[in-house]
C-alpha cells in the first residue's frame, strides 16, 4: 500500500520527459489495486468495441486465407454497408435492423462484380499488382460516395438509450452490434464447416492446385468467396452505423485496424479474427482512457510489428480458413 | 530495305556503343532541363503549358525521384515497401524541425534526416529480413512501420503533434533566397534543383545496377534461396538496399518541406502517400533505371489534371485515379517501358502470320 501511494504522489510531475509514457500505466496499476468501478465499465466498453473490430476482420481474413490476396477495398466496403443502412433508413425508412441485411446482399453483388473486374484478370500476378489494384477501387468507392453523399458525417438516427447493469453502462447500439457479431461469425463457421460449399472454400484455401485436381471450380470459389468477404463488409458496417456517425473515410481507420486483427490473430484464422478483435478493441478503449490524444494505436502498432516479428502466423495461425 | 530498317540498325548499332547508356542518360536529362521552356513553346496558338504548368513538372520530378530511389531497394531486390512514406516525412521533418525550432540550415536538416531514416531502415530491415518476413507479410510490416512513426509524430508536441510545421522565411536562419537557404522567390530554380536531386539518384541507381551490387540484388529477386547457396550474403545486401533507399527517400522529403509551405502527419505519412511515392516506378516499370521516370510523366501529371480539371466535383479526380491504377496493374504489369517489345513482339506475330500464308 505504500508503494502504491508512494507512486501516487510522483504523478503530478507528469508532462515532462518519459513521464507521460510511464504514468497512465502507473495509473492504470493503481486503479487495479484499487478494483476501480471504472474497470468494470472499460471492460464492458472494450469487449463490445472488440466484436465488432472482429467483424471488420472476417471478411478480409476469409479473403486472404482463400486466395492470398490482401484486399485494401475492404475498408470501402465498410462504408458502403454503413451508407446502406443510413439511406435505407433515411428514404424509405427501412429499419436499420433490416438494411444489414441489405446491406450484405449489396455488398455481395458489389463484391462478386469488384473481384470478376480487377482481382480474377490478375489473381497469378505479383502480389503487390492485386494490392494496388484493391487500392485503386478502395479510391473509386470512396470518392465515388463522397460525390454521391458529400464528405460531411452522416448518422442513422436511433434512440436506442444503454441498459445499466450493476452501475455498468451497455449502450444498447452497441449491444446489438456486437450480438449481430456474434451470429455472423456463427453462421459463416457453419457455412464454412457444415455445408459442401463451405468444404470447397476450404480445400481452395489449403491448396489452390490440389483444389482444382479434384474437380473444385476455383475461380468461382474465388468469386464467391470475395463476395461472401465483401458481404461480411457490409455486415459489419451497417452495425458499426448503429452506434457511431461516418463519413467516406471511416473505413480507412477499420481497414488499418483490421489488418492489425488479421495478422495478429494469424492470416485466414477465424478464432483469431474474433481474439484479435478483441485484444485491439481492449487496447483502444482503455488506451483511450488512459493514454493521452492516439497513443493507444501507437501500441498498436507496436503490437502488429512484434506479432509480425515474433510470430508472423499469429496466434492462430495454420487454423485454416 | 526500307528507311525504316535503316533508322532501326542505325540505332541497333548505336545501342550496341559501350557508351549508349551515358549519350541516352545526357540526351534525356538535357530534353527534361529543356522542358520548362519547350511547354511554353507556342503551336497553332496552343501551348502545353496551360495544362503543364511548372508546378505539376516539380510534382513529376519529385515523385520521379522518390519512385527512383524505392526502385533501388524493392524494383531490385525485390522486397516489396509499401512503407516509404516514414522514410519520406522523417526527411521532412528531421529538416523543419532543425529549420524552425533550432533554425539550422536545412541542408544540413536534409542529410540529417537522410541519416536518420537509414537507420529506422536498417531497424526495420533487421528486424523483418531476420525474422523472414517476406510477401505479403513484409509490405504489411513497412505500412504499420510508416503508421507508427505517424501516430508516434501526432502524440509528440515536441515535433508540434498533429499540427506540423511551418516553412520559415529565410531570414529567420540568417539566410537569403538562394540555393544556400534551400528556397527560391520562384519555381523554376526549384525545378533545376529537383532535376538536380533525380540526376543524382538515378546515376546512383543506374551504378548501383550495374555493378556487383545490382547483380547480388536481382539475384535475391528470383531466387532468394539459390542465392544465398551459391554465397550471395543475402541478409546484408537487402539490408544495404533498404538503407540507401531510405535514405534518399528521406532527401526527396526535406526537399517536398522545403517546397510547399506546410508539412503535416497527415500529408508526409498519409496512407495514401506510401502509394504516391512508388506508383511511378510500378507504372514505368520495376527493377528498370528509365522506369520510374517515365511512370511519373504518365501518372503525376495525369492526377493532377484530374484534380484541377474537376474541381467542381470533389472526389472524382481520386475515382479517375483509382480507375488508372486498376487498369494500369491489370494490362501493363511489367510497365510502360516493356510496351516496346510487346509493340514488336506484337508485330513479329503479325507479320510472321502474314507470311505463312
Amino acid at each position: 500500500m505504500r508503494l502504491v501511494s508512494s507512486v501516487a504522489l510522483s504523478l503530478p510531475l507528469q508532462g515532462g520527459g518519459l513521464g507521460r509514457f510511464v504514468d497512465p500505466f502507473v495509473q492504470f496499476v493503481i486503479d487495479v489495486v484499487n478494483m476501480e468501478a471504472v474497470l468494470l465499465q472499460l471492460l464492458v466498453f472494450g469487449l463490445l468495441l472488440g466484436g465488432v473490430y472482429a467483424l471488420t476482420a472476417l471478411g478480409l481474413t476469409m479473403i486472404f486465407g482463400v486466395m492470398d490476396v490482401i484486399n485494401f477495398a475492404h475498408g470501402a466496403f465498410l462504408v458502403v454497408g454503413m451508407y446502406t443502412v443510413w439511406l435505407a433508413s433515411t428514404t424509405v425508412g427501412l429499419s436499420p435492423f433490416l438494411g444489414i441485411p441489405l446491406a450484405a446482399v449489396v455488398l455481395f453483388v458489389l463484391g462478386v462484380v469488384v473481384h470478376v473486374l480487377t482481382v480474377e484478370p490478375i489473381i497469378e500476378a505479383p502480389q503487390q499488382n492485386q494490392l494496388i489494384a484493391t487500392l485503386g477501387v478502395l479510391f473509386i468507392v470512396q470518392s465515388g460516395i463522397e460525390i454521391l453523399f458529400s464528405p460531411d458525417p452522416q448518422q442513422v438516427s436511433l434512440s436506442l438509450g444503454s441498459i445499466e447493469l450493476g452501475g455498468v453502462f451497455v449502450p444498447r447500439g452497441q449491444l446489438y452490434a456486437l450480438l449481430i457479431a456474434l451470429g455472423t461469425m456463427l453462421a459463416v463457421r457453419a457455412l464454412l464447416n457444415r455445408t459442401d460449399l463451405g468444404r470447397r472454400i476450404r480445400g481452395t484455401a489449403n491448396n489452390r492446385e490440389g483444389a482444382r485436381y479434384v474437380g473444385i471450380n476455383v475461380p468461382r470459389i474465388n468469386y464467391l468467396t470475395f463476395g461472401i468477404g465483401a458481404a461480411l463488409a457490409g455486415i459489419a458496417g451497417g452495425s458499426i452505423a448503429l452506434f457511431q456517425r461516418f463519413d467516406p473515410f471511416t473505413g480507412e481507420t477499420y481497414l488499418i485496424n483490421a489488418f492489425v486483427i488479421v495478422i495478429l490473430g494469424g492470416l485466414g484464422s477465424f478464432p483469431g479474427a474474433f481474439v484479435g478483435g478483441l485484444i485491439i478493441g481492449l487496447i483502444q478503449v482503455f488506451g483511450g482512457y488512459y493514454l493521452p490524444g492516439t497513443t493507444a494505436q501507437v501500441l498498436i502498432f507496436l503490437l502488429f510489428i512484434g506479432t509480425l516479428l515474433v510470430k508472423p502466423e499469429g496466434l492462430f495461425g495454420g487454423a485454416g480458413a | 530495305m526500307s528507311s525504316l530498317d535503316t533508322v532501326r540498325d542505325g540505332y541497333r548499332s548505336f545501342d550496341e556503343r559501350e557508351d549508349a547508356p551515358v549519350l541516352k542518360g545526357a540526351v534525356g536529362f538535357g530534353l527534361l532541363a529543356a522542358l520548362p521552356y519547350i511547354i511554353e513553346i507556342d503551336v497553332a496558338g496552343m501551348e502545353l503549358a496551360a495544362a503543364l504548368s511548372l508546378k505539376v513538372l516539380i510534382l513529376t520530378l519529385i515523385y520521379a525521384y522518390t519512385a527512383q530511389a524505392w526502385n533501388i531497394m524493392s524494383g531490385y531486390t525485390g522486397q516489396f515497401s509499401f512503407g516509404h512514406a516514414a522514410f519520406f516525412g522523417i526527411g521532412a521533418y528531421a529538416t523543419q524541425a532543425l529549420v524552425v525550432d533550432y533554425a539550422i540550415n536545412p541542408w544540413f536538416g536534409m542529410f540529417v534526416g537522410g541519416g536518420v531514416a537509414a537507420l529506422y531502415g536498417l531497424l526495420i530491415g533487421f528486424l523483418s529480413f531476420r525474422f523472414n518476413l517476406r510477401g505479403h507479410y513484409f509490405a504489411l510490416a513497412t505500412l504499420a512501420f510508416a503508421e507508427l512513426v505517424r501516430f508516434v509524430i501526432v502524440n509528440m508536441s515536441e515535433l508540434h503533434g498533429a499540427n506540423g510545421y511551418f516553412k520559415p522565411f529565410p531570414r529567420d536562419y540568417d539566410a537569403a533566397y538562394g540555393l544556400l537557404a534551400f528556397q527560391f522567390e520562384s519555381d523554376l530554380p526549384y525545378y533545376y534543383l529537383i532535376l538536380g536531386f533525380l540526376l543524382v539518384v538515378t546515376v546512383v541507381s543506374w551504378a548501383v545496377k550495374n555493378s556487383w551490387i545490382g547483380l547480388y540484388f536481382f539475384a535475391i529477386r528470383e531466387d532468394e534461396r539459390a542465392a544465398s547457396s551459391v554465397g550471395v550474403p543475402a541478409f546484408r545486401y537487402k539490408l544495404l538496399g533498404i538503407a540507401i533507399s531510405a535514405f534518399f527517400t528521406a532527401l526527396g522529403g526535406a526537399y517536398w518541406s522545403m517546397y510547399f509551405n506546410t508539412i503535416r502527419p497527415d500529408t508526409v505519412f498519409a496512407l495514401f502517400k506510401n502509394v504516391e511515392l512508388l506508383l511511378p516506378a510500378v507504372v514505368g516499370g520495376p527493377g528498370t533505371v528509365v522506369g520510374p521516370i517515365i511512370g511519373s510523366f504518365i501518372v503525376t501529371p495525369m492526377s493532377e489534371i484530374a484534380r484541377t480539371s474537376f474541381t467542381g466535383i470533389n472526389g472524382l479526380d481520386r475515382v479517375i485515379y483509382g480507375a488508372f491504377l486498376i487498369v494500369i496493374v491489370i494490362y501493363s504489369p511489367r510497365g510502360v517501358v516493356s510496351w516496346p517489345e510487346r509493340g514488336r513482339a506484337l508485330y513479329r506475330r503479325v507479320r510472321g502470320s502474314g507470311g505463312e500464308e
